[in-house]
């Protein structure tokens, strides 16, 4: 293959891959605490063609990273459902070690432990889960404390990681941490009781973004045509004798 | 590019779902003591194409990977057991319950079901019944010749006899009470059924230290189905359906683009 059509068949290939996250984003639009992905490009310059940059560097798409802005904020007026204003995640008692996640959906096990909407328990400040009695009315505090008739049943875990790369999607809403990463308590972040947070993935913008990957598409592919014309044309053309 | 494709296809089930919520909510808006339910979505699997922490080279590693996601699914679509609005009604016979518990009612297979619809009747033996005729417990029946039925706050239920000033006691009813209200099963008529995730029921007078709520006489208790929070749900799941088939039609679109390159 001639480096033209290399280079833009491998364009063709990570925005293939942009349509991959987008699709996911777009399906993920109605789930509630969902963070969107975008893709992070870079050029792949191949080691043993390092003088020769123009035709060995090709655009792959080298990792994506997790947009965490917040999402919208919605009342339901239910008492157990939590939404969280600033940065940080609910901390969840996954089998292996802590989950993270922004789903605030929590509901009320048959044993009286607060769950997440994924069935683990989430975890309170001092590691332990949070038992809640069904007959009385629970007021959740700005910073997590859970509260019955005035007493205070135990606090939340918010977690904070300062570098966001350290977080792994691994479905069900909820984050894995690198375990050399240590989550630390943040400021200014606020629980919001009786309120839900939506997807950060809009549907309009999505939409933008598909024209974007389409366009840019069906530009490399009239790359890839032209330089098979052009191998053509040197074939069928230069070789003519006479 | 498959990926893309059934991740949008997923997302579109999820809506699909996501409608299919709402027009049984819309549907019921005027069903009493009925509880709206509420779709509620998760991200489905990742593909890990890049491992975070590969090596990228001899020196370096990747930070964090490249991971697609493969789509949505609906995880469930939990009961909603807020307060709905008191209408009055004048029917000595109509209850709302104020407060988290739920009437007792034994169906005709024996087996107990719980319901917050209050719309209570008496049967040709003056059995108090739900509207499909199933006896409320603990049974409490009232005389034909019964001139006011009173039922306090606390459950008890009272009647007074033609010609006598004193009232007569008909029984007391009671409430039950779940630690997770949002696991009940619906088994249609009103009705819920326990399960594991509900936990069992734990039965105590209205009005007392149970948490069940008190009685109210004479009202019933309208749905908790919000009509305007519908409508605009059933707008959101329809744009994000709509967004889901244009994703199907753009993978679609590249894919023909690519089987044009070689003409």
């Amino acid at each position: 293959m001639d480096p033209m059509t290399a280079l833009a068949a491998s364009g063709m290939r990570a925005r293939m891959e942009s349509l991959d996250l987008l699709a996911n984003n777009i399906a993920n639009t109605s789930t509630g605490g969902y963070k969107a992905d975008r893709e992070f490009y870079s050029l792949y310059v191949g080691p043993e063609a390092m003088d020769d940059e123009a035709s060995a560097a090709m655009p792959v798409i080298e990792r994506q990273w997790t947009d965490l802005s917040q999402g919208a904020v919605h009342p339901t007026g239910n008492p157990l459902d939590l939404a969280l204003s600033g940065s940080g995640f609910f901390t969840v008692q996954g089998p292996n070690g802590p989950l993270y996640t922004r789903n605030g959906n929590f509901h009320l096990a048959s044993d009286g432990r607060l769950m997440a909407a994924d069935g683990y328990p989430a975890q309170s400040v001092n590691g332990t889960a949070l038992t809640i009695a069904a007959s009385q009315p629970v007021e959740i505090l700005g910073d997590g404390t859970v509260q019955q008739g005035g007493a205070t049943v135990g606090q939340l875990a918010i977690a904070n990681f300062a570098d966001p790369a350290a977080l792994v999607k691994q479905g069900a809403n909820d984050f894995v941490a690198d375990p050399a990463a240590k989550p630390t308590a943040p400021s200014g972040t606020s629980v919001g009781q009786g309120q839900l947070e939506d997807s950060n993935a809009g549907t309009a913008e999505g939409a933008v973004r598909l024209v974007a990957v389409m366009r840019q598409f069906e530009m490399m592919q009239k790359a890839v045509m032209l330089g098979n014309d052009m191998s053509k044309q040197a074939i069928e053309q230069v070789a003519k004798v006479g | 590019m498959i990926r893309a494709l059934y991740s949008a296809a997923s997302g579109m089930r999820a809506q699909e779902t996501n409608v299919e919520n709402i027009a049984n909510n819309l549907a019921n808006a005027s069903t009493v003591g009925y509880k709206s339910r509420r779709a509620q979505f998760e991200d489905l699997m990742y593909q890990s194409v890049v491992q975070p922490g590969a090596a990228s080279g001899q020196q370096t590693v990747v930070p964090t990977g490249l991971q697609l996601g493969l789509g949505a699914r609906t995880a469930s679509n939990e009961l909603v057991f807020t307060q709905g609005a008191f209408s009055e009604t004048d029917n000595p016979l109509d209850l709302t319950i104020q407060g988290n518990g739920f009437f007792q009612v034994q169906q005709a297979n024996g087996t107990l079901a719980y319901t917050r619809a209050g719309q209570f009747h008496l049967d040709k033996s003056g059995n108090v019944v739900t509207l499909d005729g199933d006896p409320i417990v603990p049974q409490i029946t009232i005389p034909p010749d019964a001139q006011q039925v009173t039922i306090a706050m606390d459950g008890t239920v009272s009647y007074t006899l033609p010609n006598q000033t004193a009232s007569q006691l008909a029984g007391q009813l009671q409430l039950a009470g779940f630690q997770n209200p949002a696991g009940l099963n619906s088994i249609g008529q009103n009705l819920f059924t326990p399960t594991d995730a509900s936990g069992e029921a734990t039965v105590g007078n209205p009005g007392g230290s149970e948490g069940m709520g008190s009685l109210l006489q004479g009202y019933l208790e309208q749905s908790n189905v919000s009509i305007v929070n519908e409508f605009i749900n059933l707008i959101q799941a329809q744009r994000g359906y709509e967004a889901n088939s244009k994703v199907v039609t753009a993978a679609d679109q590249m894919y023909q683009n690519v089987n044009q390159l070689s003409r």
